[in-house]
């Protein structure tokens, strides 16, 4: 109930933004990738980012993740200027092939988390269990990333954040090598496990519909340099639902909207 | 075990059979003065001798002492020099050249050196069996430290691990496989230092053996010693293919 409480709270824009951009500019060997961006995204908010190749979604995802530190304005977590990653802040890389420890089993992989987190050893089989579990990978503990298909590695990498226990999530295209299927289960999935935490998402993809389906709100970004162009708020029904979300008017005039603004930023 | 495997088996097994007939062959025809080449009958029989008497066991004892004491100091030193050069470019930068020069050095042109300052002594031996096998585990330790995935070091910057963690958790084992493989090409080093050393140095062990039967003309014991030598070099890198295949069975399923 808490986090449905602050989800209302989200949408509706009465809470402090949780990552705020404050006129942030970054230059990366000599180039302005991101000039004067403004943005706060509240607590419990699922934010989308969408915009064409090059545009600059992952630059903004590690700013947010304090990977980069801004040549102008100010990136802030919870009012706090952010100076470097944080474990509260956990990022889903695209590449999950390259983000797992391949010498780690599954088990393994979630347990760095937790190791990094200070839960003793003790407690730690009991997490990672209930861990991968939430992630639909009960009894592939004892595997090796190697041996999981890419939907299964994408979870892990989940499963791996989540131990975490971040308040921000931050994905970057999470889903986009994955095959139509595994991509809709995976969106489902995220959906409710980022119900039942609370937690704020951003949410980066090329996939316009994905977007909209996840998202209470869609920023689409200009490129070069890269700056906000278009924000829609989502106003769809939640829980959301892979038919009939997709049906809804909404879903569709949105769809539309966001379409034309990419196709108007392509040429 | 397959059959292919088997067969494979059989087959070198036979190609040895073939070499040792062949020796016994030469020797009986006495093609080779057996002053010189004693057939393996003799070998053997001096291998036995060696052994019941407890010569040949203090022999290998002192081979092995001076390999294992040598490798492993190489070992640690070649780990820990390359993991500092090979986790910083900028030492890379500027320390790689000068590895380069004096990786090509042939070991045996610092032995001179290493005799005029230590003398005829165990620590002569020691510093010169770690100085030539160093440079295999030294430069496979900097290739995998500098081949680290970058997104993992941004995995352990987002879980805030602390440097040690990060050595320990994420580029030592990253970097194993190339260590390993470095380790296994110093064990040869090792073992060919350790009989130069106390062929030099008349160091007690096999390469002390060998010479003092070589120059009493006792080829049989010669032969024995010899034959333990290759022994040896061949377990000891079984047993680290064994360890390998242990440390690394992660990658057997990546493959
Ligand atoms: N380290 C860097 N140094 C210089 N330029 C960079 C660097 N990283 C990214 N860029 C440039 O910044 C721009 C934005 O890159 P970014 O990766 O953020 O785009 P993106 O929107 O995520 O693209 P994609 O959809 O292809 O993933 C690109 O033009 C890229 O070439
Ligand atoms: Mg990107």
């Amino acid at each position: 109930m808490a986090s449905a409480a602050k989800r209302l709270e989200a949408v509706s824009g009465t809470a402090a933004p949780q990552i705020s951009f404050d006129a942030v500019t970054l230059q990366l060997g000599g180039k302005t990738i991101i000039e004067n961006l403004s943005l706060g995204v509240r607590p419990g908010e699922f934010l989308c980012i969408v915009g064409a190749s090059g545009c600059g979604k992952t630059t903004a995802l590690r700013l947010a993740a304090g990977l980069y530190q801004p040549t102008g304005g100010k990136v802030n977590f919870d009012g706090q200027p952010m100076r470097e990653p944080r474990r509260e802040i956990a990022i889903v890389f695209q590449d999950y092939g390259k983000a797992l420890l391949p010498w780690r089993t599954a088990a393994g992989n979630v347990s760095l988390a937790l190791e990094a987190g200070g839960t003793p050893s003790a407690e730690r089989p009991a997490r990672i269990e209930e861990l991968l579990r939430t992630v639909g990978l009960p009894g592939h503990a004892g595997k090796y990333p190697s041996e999981m298909s890419g939907g299964m590695q994408q979870r892990l990498q989940i499963a791996r954040c989540l131990a975490q226990e971040p308040k921000t999530l931050l994905m970057d295209e999470p889903f986009g090598a994955l095959d139509a299927m595994t991509r809709q289960g995976l969106q489902d999935e995220v959906l409710s496990l980022v119900a039942a935490s609370g937690a704020t998402v951003i949410f980066v993809t090329h996939d316009l519909d994905e977007a909209i389906y996840l998202g209470d709100r869609v920023i689409g970004l200009l490129p070069h340099p890269g700056r906000i162009g278009i924000e829609l708020k989502v106003n769809l029904p939640r829980p959301r639902d892979q038919l009939s979300t997709r049906e809804h008017p909404e879903f569709l005039r949105l769809r539309r909207q966001l379409f034309d603004f990419i196709k108007a930023t392509e040429q | 075990m397959n059959r292919a495997v088997i067969i494979w088996r059989v087959a070198s097994f036979l190609v040895a059979a073939g070499f040792i007939a062949l020796w016994q062959l030469i020797a009986n025809l006495k093609l080779v003065s057996p002053v010189f080449l004693p057939g393996p009958d003799r070998a053997w029989g001096a291998l036995v001798r060696g052994f019941s008497s407890g010569d040949l066991w203090s022999k290998l004892a002192g081979t092995l002492e001076h390999m294992a004491y040598g490798w492993l100091a190489a070992s640690i030193a070649g780990i820990a020099i390359g993991a500092i050069i090979g986790s910083s470019r900028t030492m890379r930068t500027y320390v790689a050249p000068s590895l380069e020069f004096l990786r090509p050095l042939p070991v045996s042109a610092i032995i001179p050196v290493a005799i005029a300052m230590l003398g005829l002594t165990q620590a002569m031996a020691l510093f010169v069996i770690a100085f030539g096998a160093i440079w295999p585990i030294m430069l496979a330790t900097i290739h995998g430290f500098a081949a680290v995935e970058p997104r993992l070091y941004e995995v352990a910057r987002s879980l805030q691990m602390s440097r040690l963690a990060v050595i320990f958790k994420i580029a030592l084992p990253s970097a194993s496989p190339d260590i390993l493989a470095g380790m296994r090409l110093s064990l040869t080093v090792a073992l060919i230092l350790s009989v130069v050393c106390e062929i030099l140095a008349g160091l007690d062990g096999l390469g002390h053996w060998v010479l003092l039967s070589a120059r009493a003309f006792r080829s049989a014991d010669l032969f024995a010693g010899v034959i333990l030598l290759g022994l040896t070099g061949y377990v000891t890198s079984v047993a680290m293919s064994l360890a390998e295949h242990r440390l690394l069975a992660w990658q057997a399923a990546q493959r």
